[in-house]
């Protein structure tokens, strides 16, 4: 279930549009008409809020609220008015641009769509960028973390989880193992990219298992922690991660945005949230975060977030 | 099976070159008659005209030379000869190559080659395989064909050419009818099965979406032209072979056609010669290269491979394949390049190769 909340009886586009420009209009912005309009439709209404905007006034609402919105509010803001496919491959656009820090992002599209989704971001970034997102990853990544993004980013998998080969599973755990083992030597990482990069989630999942069984560990434990500068165990582990429970990876995502000690992570917390917001899984992130942490998300972001940004989040949420 | 057709018109009992294909040729066949007659000493030396028969039975039940069936010419075979099972076996007796005295003189038979079977149902298959591809939904057909080459060691220049000349959407099509066919995708199973050093050039092609727009740039194009250049100056010296190098890899796999023929275009101005020429080495390559710069061009080359002499099982197949997957897409265009590599109207190539009812297909495929 979609977490945001849309009112029962839905004002007609026009009306929003109505209310927007009334809300942009005068001294400073009315923040709280915006949150009230736009957190509360899903996307099929903000695209035609923005479509009769556009019609009426004559200028682009995005570049309108761009403007007239700042900060972190303002970013979140801009994402959110995006469809799902298209915000996603805004997101990935941006961290293309500076990759050796922001691949995890990538890793995240890559691996937490169903296939038809990942191409809709795919089409979605052709429209927008005109070229395609395998072409800039590729350019932009250099050695095994190139091959690894590309191969994750590039697949289809199949998404049935009928043709679970356990035989196959077990042979397959055994070359992750081998593989991990082996993290710097050469050879191994190109087996563990085919396993990871090619094959269906339920069969990765059932791999996985099978490592556990075999080594009493998860892959991710297995996986060499401290500072590899090429990032590829980091991204290892981002992928394993995503594919085996993503509720539980953004959970944890939105566990490291809110510490307390470490300052907020706003980027991170308004990529998950608005991500989410209008997924099926947003009650489960929600769920996997309470059982970590020791609130819900909601005070979590109460404690950390402040202003515009943090009454939007809140609304987006749907309290 | 050239071997057994050469005995037939010849007395030459040397069949020194082992067959390199069960393929007769139609131009052996046609040898004078005078040359067959050596073989039937033993009998009563046929009067001419039984000689004449027995050489457009021969021809009818070779399927020879080409492609295809005369079937027209089969079943006035078969109405001859009602009632007369000698003149069968005496045609059975001068059919050599086909039908062995000596492997089945132990029943007192002229056995029925092996080999002969398998050629003349593979003959035979050709019309119905048209017919059944030419039904299928394009996206099946390449999910099958990339299939074959996996799993019964098709050449991977077919999954070269499906992954490199379909349009991007219809690619990503062929990999879901691969998915709902086989339960696994088309990479999968690409990176599981290929173990050789084609690997990663065949997944990323297999695998790619590429932007279809006409988007380019010049700069990016003489960028990678130059850093392909610098992959085949450097290759010889490598530890891994040029088909394996990232850089080639990576631009051929994952920039739009657009752009990589802009690169290539570029690779010429500067080196005076096409990328092609300095792939010889590596055929996968050099088929991805040639699939992507020009698809008819390709094409036109499969095409006439299908009818060369020493054609294979697979360069023959191939020509139903190609001209039942572009018949909707790009025919014209092949037709164009075709007449000006060869000099020879493709459906006139066709009509001189072909036999029965399979030429008469692929005719009606091609169009006029």
């Amino acid at each position: 279930m979609a977490i945001i909340t849309v009112p029962r009886v839905v004002p007609s586009p026009a009306e929003d549009a109505a209310a927007l420009l009334k809300a942009f209009q005068g001294w400073g912005t009315d923040e709280q008409a915006v949150i009230s309009i736009l957190a509360h439709r899903d996307a099929t209404q903000r695209k035609q809020i923005a479509l009769e905007y556009e019609h009426k006034y004559s200028e682009s609402l995005i570049q309108r609220l761009q403007s007239e919105l700042s900060g972190d509010f303002e970013r979140a803001v801009y994402h959110w008015m995006f469809d799902p496919a298209e915000r996603q491959a805004v997101m990935a656009n941006a961290a293309t641009e500076c990759i050796q820090e922001e691949y995890p992002v990538i890793v995240e599209v890559a691996c937490t769509n169903s296939s038809a989704e990942l191409v809709a971001v795919k089409k979605a970034y052709h429209a927008l960028y005109r070229r395609s997102l395998e072409e800039d990853v590729a350019a932009r990544a250099t050695g095994n973390l190139r091959s690894l993004l590309l191969a994750l980013v590039s697949t289809y998998r199949y998404d049935g989880d009928d043709n679970v080969d356990m035989e196959l599973a077990r042979s397959e755990a055994k070359i992750v193992h081998e593989a991990v083992r082996r993290a710097a030597a050469a050879g191994g990482h190109e087996e563990l990219i085919r396993v990871v990069g090619t094959r269906s989630k339920a069969q990765l999942r059932a791999t996985f298992g099978c490592f556990k069984d075999e080594h009493r560990g998860s892959v991710t434990k297995a996986l060499p922690r401290g500072d590899d500068p090429t990032g590829c165990p980091r991204a290892l582990r981002t992928a394993v991660r995503c594919v085996a429970d993503p509720s539980k990876y953004f959970a944890k995502v939105l566990r490291n945005a809110t510490r307390e000690s470490a300052g907020t992570d706003e980027d991170s917390l308004t990529r998950v949230v608005v991500m989410h917001a209008e997924k099926d899984d947003m009650g489960a992130i929600c769920a996997a975060f309470q059982k970590r942490a020791s609130c819900t998300l909601e005070q979590a972001i109460a404690q950390e977030t402040s202003g515009d940004y943090r009454s939007f989040l809140l609304a987006l949420l749907g309290s | 099976m050239q071997q057994f057709l050469t005995q037939t018109g010849s007395n030459s009992s040397a069949a020194t070159s082992p067959p390199a294909s069960p393929q007769p040729r139609l131009r052996q066949q046609q040898a004078p008659r005078k040359e067959r007659d050596p073989q039937n000493k033993e009998k009563e030396a046929p009067p001419a005209a039984m000689a004449d028969e027995h050489q457009d039975l021969t021809r009818a039940f070779a399927g020879l030379g080409g492609l295809g069936v005369d079937e027209t010419a089969l079943v006035s075979a078969l109405g001859r000869w009602r009632r007369q099972p000698e003149k069968r076996a005496q045609f059975r007796r001068g059919f050599l190559g086909f039908f062995s005295a000596s492997a089945g003189a132990v029943a007192g038979i002229e056995r029925c080659e092996d080999e002969y079977l398998l050629h003349l149902k593979a003959e035979f298959a050709r019309f119905k395989d048209a017919a059944v591809l030419w039904a299928m939904h394009p996206w099946e057909r390449d999910a099958r064909w990339a299939h074959h080459v996996l799993h019964k060691a098709h050449p991977p220049q077919v999954l070269v050419e499906v992954a490199c000349t379909r349009a991007a959407d219809d690619l990503l099509g062929a990999r879901r009818a691969y998915q709902a066919l086989y339960h696994r995708s088309l990479e999968e199973d690409v990176a599981y099965r290929v173990r050789d050093a084609n690997a990663s050039l065949l997944v990323g092609l297999v695998s790619a979406y590429r932007y279809e727009g006409a988007c380019v740039s010049e700069d990016l194009a003489t960028e990678e032209a130059k850093a392909l250049a610098a992959a085949v100056r450097s290759a010889p010296a490598a530890a891994t072979k040029l088909v394996q190098n990232e850089q080639v890899v990576r631009v051929l796999a994952t920039r739009s056609k657009p752009q990589l023929r802009a690169t290539f275009r570029v690779y010429m101005e500067l080196h005076g010669k096409p990328l092609e020429e300095d792939l010889a080495a590596e055929p996968c390559l050099r088929e991805a290269v040639k699939c992507l710069d020009s698809p008819p061009k390709y094409f036109s080359e499969v095409i006439s491979r299908a009818f060369s002499d020493d054609a294979d099982r697979q360069a023959k197949a191939a020509l139903t394949r190609v001209l039942v997957s572009r018949a909707d897409t790009d025919m014209e265009d092949i037709k164009d390049a075709y007449a000006r590599q060869y000099g020879a109207k493709l459906a006139d190539a066709v009509a001189k190769n072909t036999h029965g009812h399979y030429k008469d297909a692929l005719l009606a495929i091609i169009g006029k």
